[in-house]
């Protein structure tokens, strides 16, 4: 089994199902891409591995999530607690919402490894010093004395990852870590990430819209579309024989380099809003290839090639 | 006569541009000041298109406002076909304004959320004195609608009922209401999807081939500027730092090539190898002497970080580096 | 209540308080419109023989220290605080809202001049301001006017630059002057319409404080003289009789009161309607 496995998770916010199915594996020293646009579930997705799900009154419907063997679905919330922070850490997008403004981010980084692994105070703050040091920040003694509005965005970001790593984590969890910072940094982020996935053989679930990164940064890749798989492959295999219309579709709305003019299209069409989910394929109202089928019957998801696609008529590979 | 024909070549001419934002002096402060565009010179040719690309504090969303005046310049010019717009009274200028429009990042705010899609359509006639009768002002709004490829029975709809793609055309479309021929779009798809993302600039495209637009168009995705422009200005922290005068053409200063850099392509075969950079984007109240970009450059020597190098144009393509590349 | 609601503005008549509370005063803004056909008497009538009797089929509330049909002068009453309170509240909002937004939208010496003159007002309670407008003009009713649109002048005035500061910094408006568009289209069009529900809201609630504020005027024969009729001048009289005809005083009281309650509650379930619009608005 895998170090992480989610196994057909559903999820339900009220009466409106949100995430239908949904199921991805994760081996330490891996990094998985979790890739959609708004309304693919993916943050909902990082909630539920979390059981963050009942803070807004959502739970998983059906399904499993495993870590290490542990059931988290029968997890007793105290044990959870203990879990949150130490075996699993959550990297969010805005740096400014995971930092307390009124304390010292020294000390902010200090509270998880004095939580989560009992140490005292001065051992926590060489601990927290030498893991600003490792992420390859100038004058870490001066940054650990330092509070969040004195610092650049790419800055608290590495606060976070700190924090993140603090609890000396098996899984890290990254939702969309890098979206509000600018381009230069943002490629230093994704390799702190790379890296520290190679160092320590770490699990990383990176959440993104963003292909770019998941070309840079992802070993397997999960393409998510309205709540439901569209396709899960290897990451060569999701860019050079990508399965599912939207796959393709995706990876075309991101220009490459000497791409001719007028070659870029986008999607024409909306996402789908969860009320108004329609019977059939979620994808099929965008679709160039829908035939008649695709609009009566939801397709499942099934083995194609060495990934899998949910699609009728899906493209490339060899069959078995 | 050469230079007049030379001068039609450029639709727009901004001359050393600077606007400079100062703190107000408080009873425990001194007054700071900042420079968000510093001394930027720059030519906007004629139906074509001119990208600015650069990271926060790089002053290309306060350029993109000098540019149409909607702020005050501290010093410089910005030539509009030969007219200087600061020497315009009020009245001219908002005459004037009718060639020239703008197209806003946030589709969220930038529509009035008590105005429906028809009002908001209507709103540059209105404003510009141009009043149309109930029918015309039907056509007016279905013309605009079906040129940005929006469904006409959107027309009474308000924004909140509208997705982010959607209510991007409305601002496209109302941009357009004038038929002017410079449009300055300032991030116009930052705040959508990836998918619609691409619907929008090739709406873009589309209209520039069909209209006959000048686009200034601003961006911090090097890849996108790269697709959709002719010529690409690079700033840093208020200043050009170079000006390619293709899309295709190979980086010179270190910034741009550290941008290059970190713009990911979609292909797992072509990964890039980050160089870990040390250091962050300064303080824009707290500039260090000389060049800007010195304590992030690998290349930098000590006259880098004492005397700022002056932009020097080699054909068409700007440099402001002491010590190129290549 | 569901047919109700789907009307428009059924929001607020729909609710019991809204609803309710906008028939009380449908049925008071009545009386006041026509009380010469309401009335049972004219309110000037005196009666010398038949001062402070109780209530009766003749006179349901009774009669005053003249002999003047105490229910009558309620409604009669009710056109004073009525129409005094509506004037001078219609006033103060039109006034402070141009005040504020000009100052709000042109900022600079002007914008500090006029906060610091609505500030000055700010600081003073209302029942002193009116006091004071009333000693320079004497009292009466176009002074009384004057003075309570003075005291709630800071209110509006501070409220609409608050909003028209934080509008005027909107893309909206940025996009309106791209498009050519001067200052009057911009506070016309985007700022005053943006401003105008939670000014509107603010000014129904002053409605209530007003006409307390008048029958307080009125109280210390300040306000309309007699022999108008005005709650507070009635209950001021009454205070003589209070122990031999309480009924002099408490149906003017009760009409301050049930007149005062109707207005906030009807305010209330204005915001609460406005709420659930901006709510939805925004999903």
């Amino acid at each position: 089994m895998a170090f992480l496995s989610v196994r057909e998770v559903s999820v339900q916010i009220g009466k409106m199902e949100l995430i239908d199915r949904i199921s991805l594996d994760i081996e330490k020293g891996q990094i998985l891409g979790l890739v959609g646009e708004s309304g693919s579930g993916k943050s909902l997705t990082a909630m539920a591995i979390m059981g963050l799900l009942p803070l807004i009154g959502g739970r998983i419907s059906h399904g499993s999530v495993t870590l290490d063997g542990t059931n988290l679905m029968t997890l007793p919330e105290a044990d959870f607690r203990a879990l949150r922070g130490r075996r699993i850490a959550l990297i969010t997008q805005n740096p400014m919402t995971s930092l307390d403004p009124m304390l010292q981010v020294g000390a902010q980084i200090d509270q998880v490894a004095r939580l989560h692994l009992g140490l005292g105070a001065e051992a926590a703050k060489t601990r927290s010093i030498d893991l600003l040091q490792q992420l390859r920040i100038p004058n870490a003694a001066l940054v650990y004395l330092q509070y969040p509005h004195q610092m650049s965005g790419g800055m608290k970001q590495r606060i976070v990852i700190a924090m993140a790593l603090a609890g000396d984590p098996d899984l890290i969890i990254a939702d969309e870590p890098t979206t509000a910072l600018d381009v230069t940094i943002q490629a230093q982020i994704i390799q702190i990430l790379v890296d520290l996935v190679r160092e320590r053989g770490l699990a990383l679930l990176l959440i993104t819209h963003d292909m770019g990164v998941v070309a840079q940064a992802c070993d397997q890749v999960v393409v998510l579309y309205a709540g439901r798989v569209a396709e899960s492959n290897a990451v060569n295999a999701i860019f050079a024989q990508s399965a599912h219309p939207y796959t393709r579709a995706l990876i075309a709305c991101i220009t490459r380099a000497g791409q001719a003019a007028g070659s870029l299209t986008g999607i024409s069409g909306l996402v789908p809003s969860a009320a108004s989910y329609a019977a059939g394929c979620r994808f099929q109202p965008r679709c160039t290839l829908a035939q008649a089928i695709c609009s009566d019957v939801a397709p499942a998801l099934q083995s194609h090639g060495q990934g899998r696609v949910s699609c009728h008529f899906p493209q490339g590979a060899q069959h078995g | 006569m050469a230079e007049a024909a030379a001068k039609s070549a450029n639709l727009v001419e901004v001359r050393t541009l600077s606007k400079i934002f100062t703190t107000r002096a408080s009873l425990f402060g001194r007054q700071r000041s900042m420079t968000a565009v510093g001394d930027v010179t720059l030519d906007i040719p004629r139906g074509r298109v001119t990208g600015v690309v650069g990271e926060s504090g790089c002053g290309k969303s306060t350029l993109a406002r000098l540019v149409l005046r909607l702020l005050e310049a501290t010093r410089g010019q910005v030539l509009f076909d030969g007219v200087d717009l600061a020497s315009l009274p009020g009245s001219a200028l908002r005459q004037l304004r009718r060639r020239m429009q703008f197209v806003f990042q946030d589709p969220y705010s930038s529509i009035d959320p008590r105005y429906s899609v028809s009002r908001a359509l209507l709103e540059p006639m209105l404003v510009q004195g141009k009043t149309l009768d109930a029918k015309k002002s039907v056509e007016h709004v279905h013309r605009l609608m079906a040129m940005v490829g929006l469904n006409p029975a959107l027309a009474r709809s308000y924004p909140h009922q509208l997705s982010g793609g959607q209510k991007q055309r409305v601002g496209i479309g109302r941009a357009l209401a004038l038929q002017p021929e410079f449009l300055v779009l300032d991030e116009p798809t930052a705040s959508l999807d990836v998918s619609i993302q691409a619907q929008i600039v090739a709406l873009l495209e589309r209209l520039k081939q069909d209209l006959g637009l000048t686009y200034l168009f601003i961006s911090h995705d090097l890849g996108l500027i790269r697709y959709f422009c002719d010529r690409i200005v690079v700033m840093y922290l208020g200043r050009v730092v170079e000006v390619l005068p293709t899309a295709n053409a190979a980086p010179r200063h270190p910034y741009t090539r550290a941008l290059m850099d970190s713009t990911f392509e979609p292909d797992p075969l072509r990964r890039r190898v980050i160089n870990r950079l040390s250091g962050e984007i300064p303080d824009a109240f707290n500039l260090p002497s000389g060049c800007a970009y010195a304590p992030r450059c690998p290349n930098a020597t000590e006259r880098c970080r004492s005397e700022r190098p002056a932009i020097a144009f080699d054909g068409g393509h700007a440099l402001a580096c002491h010590h190129p590349l290549q | 209540m569901k047919v109700l609601q789907a009307l428009p503005g059924g929001s607020v008549l729909g609710t019991w308080r809204g609803g309710l509370a906008f028939l009380v005063l449908l049925v008071i803004a009545l009386a006041a419109v026509f009380a010469p056909w309401i009335a049972p008497y004219p309110y000037d009538i005196q009666n010398l023989a038949a001062t402070n009797k109780g209530p009766t089929l003749a006179h349901w509330l009774g009669t005053d220290e003249f002999g003047r049909d105490v229910l009558s002068r309620i409604i009669y009453g009710a056109r004073t605080s009525l129409s005094v309170a509506l004037a001078a509240i219609g006033v103060s909002l039109t006034a402070g809202m141009c005040l504020g937004a000009a100052a709000g939208y042109f900022g600079g010496a002007f914008d500090r001049a006029v906060t610091a003159v609505v500030d000055l007002t700010w600081s003073f309670p209302e029942v002193l301001i009116a006091l004071i407008f009333i000693a320079i003009l004497g009292p009466g009713l176009t002074s009384t006017i004057i003075a309570i649109s003075i005291a709630y002048l800071a209110q509006f005035a501070r409220l609409t630059r608050a909003q028209v500061m934080t509008i005027k910094s909107e893309t909206y408006v940025e996009a309106a002057t791209s498009l050519g568009a001067g200052h009057t289209h911009i506070m016309v069009s985007h700022l005053l319409p943006n401003t105008l529900t939670p000014v509107i809201v603010a000014g129904m609630l002053a409605t209530g404080d007003a006409i307390i504020l008048e029958a307080t005027l009125g109280f210390f024969g300040l306000g309309v003289q007699p022999p108008s009729p005005s709650w507070g001048a009635m209950m001021s009289s009454g205070t003589a009789q209070i122990f031999i005809a309480p009924w002099t005083i408490l149906g003017p009281g009760l009409a301050i009161c049930i007149a005062v309650i109707a207005i906030n509650l009807f305010g209330d379930s204005l915001i609460d309607a406005m709420d659930i619009r901006n709510r939805l608005r925004d999903y």
